[in-house]
């Protein structure tokens, strides 16, 4: 006993101020939103327990099944295109590893802006009229009968916005299968190259499944960001026009701040939260089985 | 695919051109910020008439509270990764070394909170700043930003000791060193490498967010929330708009380039690969 007290004391100290701050501004926020989703709050008045009724009335709210899809359009579309153009210029620098380091960092640039800065970036792009930079290209080649107010149009709305984001996350993943495509040994690929293997075949049978990891790893952290995304979506179009690009990660701000359902707003955030962790469930058990 | 001893110059110029052409918006907002609105009203690229001027530079302090805002987002950014780095290297060598109740159970929930997004903590964190009067203080901000940096900053400082030499720890052990003075004396200076890593990812992280200072804060708003109240009205000074976006721009870009090595390899620790 009195040699175990001070190892105690001592990781007490040590951890406690971690757990604390932990324990205040994380777990007891999530706890409480989870209650929160059971009640009705309307503005001011006293809270009133609904039991599932806010979940009951998510799945009946056409706003909530129309944040839904969006959302898994805008999950799966911009995962896609920046893990996609990603992994495609991460092959493309890994012919010529040492010249394109200058350009890598480049395109990894993006990702160090902040998103409300990137949407503040886009908007010069995709605004209407001829002010808009695409809309002045697609003049500049003879397409000006595709010219389109990009973010004021139902139809191109999120499309707008997944471009936007998308530009801001391609660098991580290019970074990451980049350094996974470095690990691969030049020998196996030139042993492939000798044995009349052609590029297809290297590429289909030594390239992609060597970079794995990393292409696997960007993928859950893209999947994982874009579910959480707020910025991009609150400063290009606030969820508009007519909620065509609304999120649940949106709508749970939209009823929660600026409408005070915070009840219903917690709802919608706890099937957030589902989302992110059956996406997530492979990561959480891997870093699990890691404790010792 | 090809594995050739020289770099092929046609990759070379095909990625050098498509980053080139990733860079054009930015450069847009760089141009407008020095040419008077009226010849970048339909858009920055025209070149009917081309003036250089630093008015929207000389005026955007006084439309804005712009040293306020940097301030503030300086302030934010600053206490908040100091925390980080201060707080999580302690509570990680405590989980990696030591033995105490609890140890498991906690390290368990800390780091796999990695993937709670922010928009389930708001709320209740709303109501407990307003009971503690914190509503539109800057610490209203910067303790969630700690707090919830600790599920990935706690794991790469663990991670990193994953292969920190244990005969460091051993002999200052046997030098008579408790568990708390081996960690100040041996572990935390040999970490400086990791400690990096942690305070880059906080640093950008706790610059460029905008839900949290967005509904916490009310006076001295940091840059992004400036930014995100300004972009897109539609008052014809999209030079002096593109200054506040430089502005809140610039300092982590500097950051970021300076050190984007560290960068990638925090990232990768972060996520559980060896960088």
């Amino acid at each position: 006993m009195p040699r175990q007290t001070p190892e105690a004391l001592a990781a007490l100290i040590l951890v406690s101020p971690v757990l604390i701050l932990f324990s205040l501004t994380v777990a007891y926020p999530v706890i409480e939103t989870f209650r929160l989703s059971f009640y009705d709050i309307q503005g001011l008045s006293r809270p009133r327990w609904v039991g599932w009724g806010n979940f009951t009335e998510l799945f009946g709210d056409p706003d909530f099944r129309n944040a839904s899809i969006t959302t898994v359009i805008w999950t799966l579309s911009s995962t896609a295109i920046s893990v996609g153009i990603g992994f495609l210029l991460a092959l493309l620098c890994s012919q010529a590893p040492r010249a394109t380091y200058p350009f890598r960092v480049a395109f990894f640039a993006t990702y160090g802006i902040a998103e409300a800065v990137s949407a503040y970036i886009w908007l010069g792009v995709l605004r209407s009229g001829d002010a808009g930079l695409l809309n002045a290209i697609l003049g500049l080649v003879g397409l000006e009968h595709l010219a389109n107010p990009w973010l004021g149009d139902t139809g191109t709305a999120i499309w707008g916005v997944v471009a936007a984001y998308s530009w801001t996350q391609v660098g991580l993943p290019l970074m990451l299968c980049f350094a996974s495509m470095q690990s691969i040994p030049k020998s196996l690929t030139e042993a492939a190259f000798i044995d009349g293997a052609g590029p297809f075949s290297i590429m289909r049978f030594i390239v992609l499944p060597l970079s794995m990891p990393g292409l696997r790893v960007s993928v859950f952290i893209n999947l994982l960001a874009s579910l959480r995304a707020f910025d991009m979506i609150f400063v290009l179009t606030s969820g508009g026009p007519i909620r065509s690009t609304e999120t649940i990660g949106y709508f749970m701000y939209r009823e929660s701040v600026t409408q005070f359902k915070l009840g219903y707003g917690a709802a919608s955030t706890m099937i957030l939260l589902g989302t992110v962790v059956i996406v997530s469930l492979p990561a959480i058990l891997k870093r699990t089985r890691g404790i010792g | 695919m090809r594995p050739s001893a020289r770099a092929p110059y046609w990759v070379v110029g095909l990625v050098g051109l498509l980053a080139l052409l990733w860079t054009v918006p930015v450069l847009g907002i760089f141009i407008t910020s020095v040419r008077p609105y009226s010849e970048t009203a339909m858009g920055w690229w025209r070149v009917d008439e081309v003036t250089f001027t630093l008015s929207a530079w000389k005026t955007v302090w006084s439309k804005y509270p712009l040293a306020e805002g940097l301030a503030a987002s300086l302030k934010i950014t600053l206490a908040s990764t100091a925390l980080t780095v201060a707080l999580s290297p302690a509570a990680a060598y405590a989980f990696h070394y030591l033995k105490f109740p609890f140890r498991r159970v906690s390290l368990i929930v800390l780091v796999n909170a990695f993937v709670l997004p922010q928009q389930v903590i708001v709320i209740p964190l709303f109501t407990l700043w307003r009971q503690f009067g914190l509503i539109d203080n800057v610490w209203a901000v910067i303790l969630p930003y700690v707090g919830m940096s600790f599920a990935w900053s706690v794991f790469l400082a663990k991670n990193f000791l994953d292969d920190f030499p244990g005969e460091l720890i051993e002999a200052a052990k046997v030098d008579g060193c408790g568990p708390i003075a081996t960690y100040f004396f041996v572990v935390l200076p040999n970490s400086l490498t990791s400690l990096a890593a942690m305070a880059i990812l906080q640093f950008l992280w706790a610059w460029n967010s905008l839900l949290i200072p967005l509904l916490f804060l009310r006076t001295d708003e940091p840059m992004p929330v400036l930014l995100s109240r300004i972009a897109g009205t539609y008052e014809p000074n999209l030079d002096q708009q593109s200054a506040v976006a430089i502005l809140t721009m610039v300092v982590p870009l500097v950051v970021f380039l300076a050190l984007q090595r560290h960068f990638v390899a925090g990232g990768l620790s972060r996520m559980g690969l060896k960088g």
